[in-house]
Formats: C-alpha cells, sequence, structure tokens
C-alpha cells in the first residue's frame, strides 16, 4: 500500500480518481489549489486506488493522505 | 642453541616500544569495549569505525592520541582516551582534510580543556594549510564536572577562530549524537550540517538543564532532533537515516568544495554532452500560468545526471537550493519552486537563499538562478516577520556575490523577485528567458486594482465591474512579453526550453574569467 500525501497545506480542488480506480505512475489523482496556484498530486507508483481520503472543497494539512495505491500485482 | 640474546642495557628499546604499544592499544579502544558496544547498540558507530567511513583508506594521520585529562581532582576517574575527541588530518577523494570527532563512549564526548586544545590545533592547522574542517559531533557539550568556575571567563576562542575560518576554508559539521551548548554552536558557524535521524540533536541547553531552567519537560529529540532542525528551525541542512549515509553525504558535500577560497573547484569528467537537448522540458513545465509543478524535475533534466546535492530541502519550500555539475562543472543552484506558496518568496526562503548565495560565492561557485517567481509574499502576518530585511539581506547577497550568474525565466519574475533571483541590474553574465515569460514590476491583475481604481469605481459593483478588470487585465498582459525585454536589449536571449542545459553552460563558459571590482571597504552593513 502507498500512501499518496499533500505536499502542502491548501484546499482540495478536483479528486480525479475513486476506489477501484487504476493509476499509473505519475497520473494526477488530485489538484489542490494554494496562492492562487493549481497544484497536481500525482502517484508515485502505478496500482489500484483502495481507499480516497478527500473530497472537493475539503482543506488539506502538509502530510495529510490523499489517496491510498495498492501497487502489488503490477509489473 | 637457543640462547636469548643477551639485552644490551645500552640499546634497551624493547620496553620502551612495548609500553608505548600498550598506551596506544588502549587509547585507540577509547572508553572500552563496554561503553563501544552501548554507542553501537543505539544505532550509532564507535568513533574509530565513523573516521573509517569519511576518510580516504589509510589517508588518516592521528593527532593527540596519547592525549588525556590531565586534571588531578579527575585523577581518581582514570585516563580518558584521547580525552574523548579524535582530531588529525585524513583525505577524502585524495584531498586533505582535517577532523575533530567527539566521541561519545569517552565522557559523553564532552569538551575538556585538553581535547579543546587538540581541536584549536586543528582549526590552526586547517587554516595555515588551507584545507577544510570536518566536525563529527557526539557530544554533551562543555565538560562541566572540570570546568564549572569562573576560570570560563577565558574560555569561547573556539567560535571566534570558526568565524575567522568561515569563507576561507569550507566547514562541515556532521550531526551524530545529542549535542547542546558547545557543541550546537560549533554546527551553528559551520557552512554544511547533516543530521542522523534519531540518534542526533542541538539545542542550546540539554533536557535537563531546560526543566531547571524553565520546567519544560522534553526530550532531546522533540527539543533539537533532525525534525525539528530540517523542518522548522532551518538550522541544518539535511536529514540522514544513519551514521553511514551521514559520512557519505559530507564526502559528497566536500566534492563540490576547493580546499579553500583561494583554491579551484575540482571539475569531474562528464559524458554527459552540455547541448543535450532537454525535450522533458515541454512536459514537465505547463505553460499555462496557474498551473504549478515540481522545480526540481526541471532541475533534474538539466543538471548533470544525479549531480544534484539539495540543502535545507524540508525547510522554506518555495525556493530551492542545491549543489549541483553541469559539464562536470560545480555550481549552485537557486531556483522558485511553484508548488509551494506558489513560488513566492518569504522570511525564511529569503534567509535560506542568502545563506546559499554567500555559500557558494564565498568558495567561487557559480550560481544558477531558475525563475518561477510571482514576487515576495504580502501582507500584516509578512510585515510583523521582518520580511523587509530578510527581502534586504537576499538583494544584499546577490548584489555582493561576483561569482558567474546565470540566470533562466522559465515562467514567470515578477517585481523585486525579479531581482534578488538575480535580474539583469545585479551583473547577471547572462539573463535568458523561455518563451512566453512574465517579467514585470507586478502581475496585470494588480496592476489593475492599484492603477484602475477609480476607474473601476465608475462601474457597479459585481459582474460589471469584474467584466471590466478583466478587460483592463488582459490589456496589460500585452505590455508583458518576453518580446518587449528582448526588444529593448534587456534579456541576452529567448530559448527553446530544451535548449536549457546549454544556456546554462554557455553562461557559465562566457563569465569564466569574471572580474569585479568594488570600492574598498571594511564590510557592508548586512541586515539580517
Amino acid at each position: 500500500m502507498t500512501d499518496v500525501r499533500a505536499e502542502i497545506t491548501a484546499n482540495v480542488w478536483k479528486v480525479n480518481v475513486e476506489v477501484g480506480a487504476s493509476v499509473a505512475e505519475g497520473d494526477e489523482v488530485a489538484i489542490l489549489e494554494s496562492m492562487k496556484m493549481e497544484i497536481p498530486v500525482e502517484s508515485p507508483v502505478s496500482g489500484t486506488v483502495t481507499a480516497v481520503h478527500v473530497a472537493p472543497d475539503s482543506q488539506v494539512k502538509e502530510g495529510d493522505l490523499i489517496c491510498t495505491v495498492d501497487a502489488s500485482g503490477q509489473g | 642453541m637457543a640462547d636469548e640474546p643477551e639485552v644490551d642495557e645500552r640499546y634497551n628499546w624493547g620496553p620502551l616500544v612495548a609500553d608505548l604499544a600498550a598506551r596506544r592499544e588502549a587509547a585507540l579502544g577509547m572508553g572500552g569495549p563496554e561503553r563501544v558496544e552501548r554507542q553501537r547498540s543505539l544505532g550509532k558507530w564507535p568513533v574509530r569505525e565513523r573516521l573509517d567511513a569519511l576518510l580516504d583508506p589509510g589517508t588518516f594521520t592521528e593527532f593527540g592520541l596519547l592525549a588525556d585529562h590531565m586534571e588531578p581532582s579527575l585523577a581518581h576517574k582514570g585516563s580518558f582516551a584521547a580525552d574523548g575527541c579524535v582530531t588529525g588530518v585524513g583525505q577524502v577523494d585524495g584531498r586533505r582534510i582535517a577532523v575533530c570527532a567527539y566521541d561519545f563512549t569517552v565522557q559523553a564526548g564532552s569538551m575538556g580543556r585538553v581535547n579543546e586544545f587538540k581541536v584549536s590545533r586543528m582549526r590552526e592547522l586547517a587554516l595555515r594549510q588551507r584545507i577544510p574542517v570536518v566536525w563529527l559531533l557526539d557530544s554533551a557539550g562543555a565538560r562541566i564536572t572540570s570546568d564549572a568556575g569562573s576560570t570560563f571567563a577565558g574560555n569561547g576562542a573556539l567560535f571566534r577562530e570558526q568565524v575567522a575560518l568561515s569563507g576561507v576554508v569550507p566547514q562541515v559539521a556532521a550531526m551524530m549524537g545529542h549535542c547542546a551548548a558547545g557543541t550546537a554552536y560549533i554546527p551553528a558557524l559551520a557552512d554544511f550540517v547533516p543530521m542522523v535521524k534519531g540518534t542526533s540533536s542541538m539545542a542550546l541547553a540539554g533536557r535537563h538543564l531546560v526543566k531547571a531552567a524553565t520546567g519544560e519537560d522534553v526530550t532531546e529529540e522533540e527539543m533539537g532532533g533532525s525534525e525539528v532542525h530540517t523542518k522548522v528551525s532551518g538550522v541544518a541542512d539535511m536529514e540522514v537515516a544513519d551514521d553511514a549515509e551521514c559520512l557519505a553525504m559530507v564526502r559528497q558535500y566536500l566534492s563540490y568544495f576547493p580546499s579553500s577560497n583561494t583554491d579551484e573547484v575540482p571539475d569531474v569528467p562528464c559524458d554527459d554532452p552540455v547541448d543535450r537537448r532537454c525535450e522533458g522540458l515541454y512536459k514537465i513545465v505547463p505553460t499555462a500560468p496557474r498551473r504549478a509543478y515540481d522545480m526540481h524535475k526541471v532541475i533534474a533534466e538539466v543538471v548533470d545526471p544525479g549531480s544534484f546535492f539539495e540543502m535545507k530541502a524540508a525547510w522554506a519550500r518555495n525556493v530551492v537550493t542545491g549543489l549541483a555539475r553541469v559539464g562536470g562543472r560545480a555550481v549552485g543552484i537557486v531556483a522558485s519552486n511553484p508548488m509551494v506558496l506558489g513560488g513566492a518568496l518569504d522570511v525564511n526562503s529569503a534567509d535560506k537563499a542568502a545563506r546559499f548565495v554567500w555559500l557558494c560565492d564565498a568558495f567561487g561557485i557559480p550560481l544558477v538562478f531558475l525563475h518561477d517567481v510571482p514576487g515576495f509574499v504580502v501582507g500584516t502576518a509578512v510585515e510583523q516577520q521582518g520580511i523587509i530585511r530578510h527581502g534586504a539581506k537576499m538583494l544584499f547577497a546577490i548584489s555582493e556575490a561576483t561569482v558567474p550568474k546565470v540566470s533562466v525565466v522559465v515562467r514567470k519574475s515578477y517585481g523585486a523577485g525579479y531581482f534578488v533571483m538575480n535580474g539583469l541590474a545585479y551583473e547577471a553574465d547572462y539573463l535568458v528567458v523561455w518563451p512566453g515569460a512574465e517579467i514585470a514590476v507586478m502581475g496585470p491583475e494588480g496592476m489593475v486594482n492599484i492603477t484602475m481604481r477609480k476607474h473601476l469605481d465608475e462601474f457597479p459593483e459585481g459582474a460589471e465591474r469584474d467584466a471590466e478588470r478583466i478587460r483592463l487585465a488582459d490589456e496589460f498582459r500585452t505590455n508583458i512579453d518576453p518580446y518587449i525585454a528582448a526588444g529593448h536589449g534587456l534579456v541576452d536571449d529567448v530559448i527553446d526550453p530544451a535548449d536549457t542545459r546549454l544556456a546554462i553552460w554557455k553562461g557559465l563558459e562566457v563569465a569564466a574569467t569574471k572580474q569585479v571590482s568594488r570600492p574598498w571597504r571594511k564590510h557592508g552593513v548586512l541586515p539580517v
């Protein structure tokens, strides 16, 4: 299981994945918004999303969980 | 006949040599097997293994192995091997350094009169030989059991001497244990401070003194561990996992530096062509201005593969500072990071960048600036933190730096942010911009709100006024155009992003013999 975390305190603008979705390494799982900038959050691994911890318009602090990706079974 | 050869009493060295060997062996054993094992069980290497990992094999010449505390009042405690600090000269990648390695197994590595004399000899030697000093710090601080009275009035030369060494020879203080007071100021005055996670800390006072003085009950780790100093205070430069990584990082750090400020920075062979096209940048940097990206990826794409050595990575992350190589040549990189605060500068990032610029300038390391900066953060909070003097500090550092300075405006560079990131007026030796780069005193929205306020008041509040604001901003935006700057000759070139590595190399080449004369002065008056 790989935790994908917020790099920075921000508002959650978009969440691009749901539980069960498969993602490739580097895919954007969410987009945060801070200081008028859109900040993409990328999955560090390829795998299946097993949990999504945020919703649009919620707030995250640095280090907060965005989603969890299960990388097992991937090449 | 197997008779023992008769001892000639006039040439009887045997017992003397045997006595010496026994003394040396005892001293090499430091605090004894039990304490050395305890050191290891805490996840810390014994001091001699640390030196083996730091230095090229077989290059260590030790000074003062047979030193001891020499205090009549401590006679009942027996000998203190090397008086708790191993000092000497060894080599890193074939170049000499002076080392002072405090050893916790001997009296908690405390700073006693004799070991301080040994360390002062290393500072003196480093200055005379113009070689770096590396401290491995695993020390409780002053040895107050023997130095508790007012003879303290004569102490303190160590810090003054360290200041005199600053900018003359590189100084590294590796935090490899819990250090307090004296051994916390040594890193404060050094250039590079890695900290081992979990086993090291630094604080002006240890937890017992803090408890007595303030009532605060806190662990060494909570007060001054690597988490605090690499993420919150910014005192340390890097968190490392263990002793092995710590010493490897010290070796790598030194590889970017000359032995002294009058020596040359060693180049390394590089088979990565300087004109390598960096087409990955098209995918890394969005053209949409509000879209953030990770500047580390840009740096990794343009420098020699794997050469980026980031400093203070986890603190003031809105600016990225670190050493790297381009075409085998060492450079210092100062880059905006749009992922954090949109790349805007605040008090800590200005501090971080200013100090890094001073570091590189002191040792003749050229500077490369990658701009994507909307300016300085504004408002009550930052004014109360003294953003003006911190911003001034960065201006000061950039203005003073006489090393080759290359600037690349990746996307935007606004206001004083453009100046402190080495704008044209700051003796930039080569200033190039990407197509679409925005350079201006401020963004169009800000311009409209300030200069067109009365005009906007004539429109009914709400949708109509907003529409007019957007229309005016678009009008202002037409003045923000890299080809206007290029047309006036105010930037040296507009480049294809994929040619950024080549542009940096060209900048280093054209500035290779840079000389700057300034009027004589004792020193400037630093805004700190």
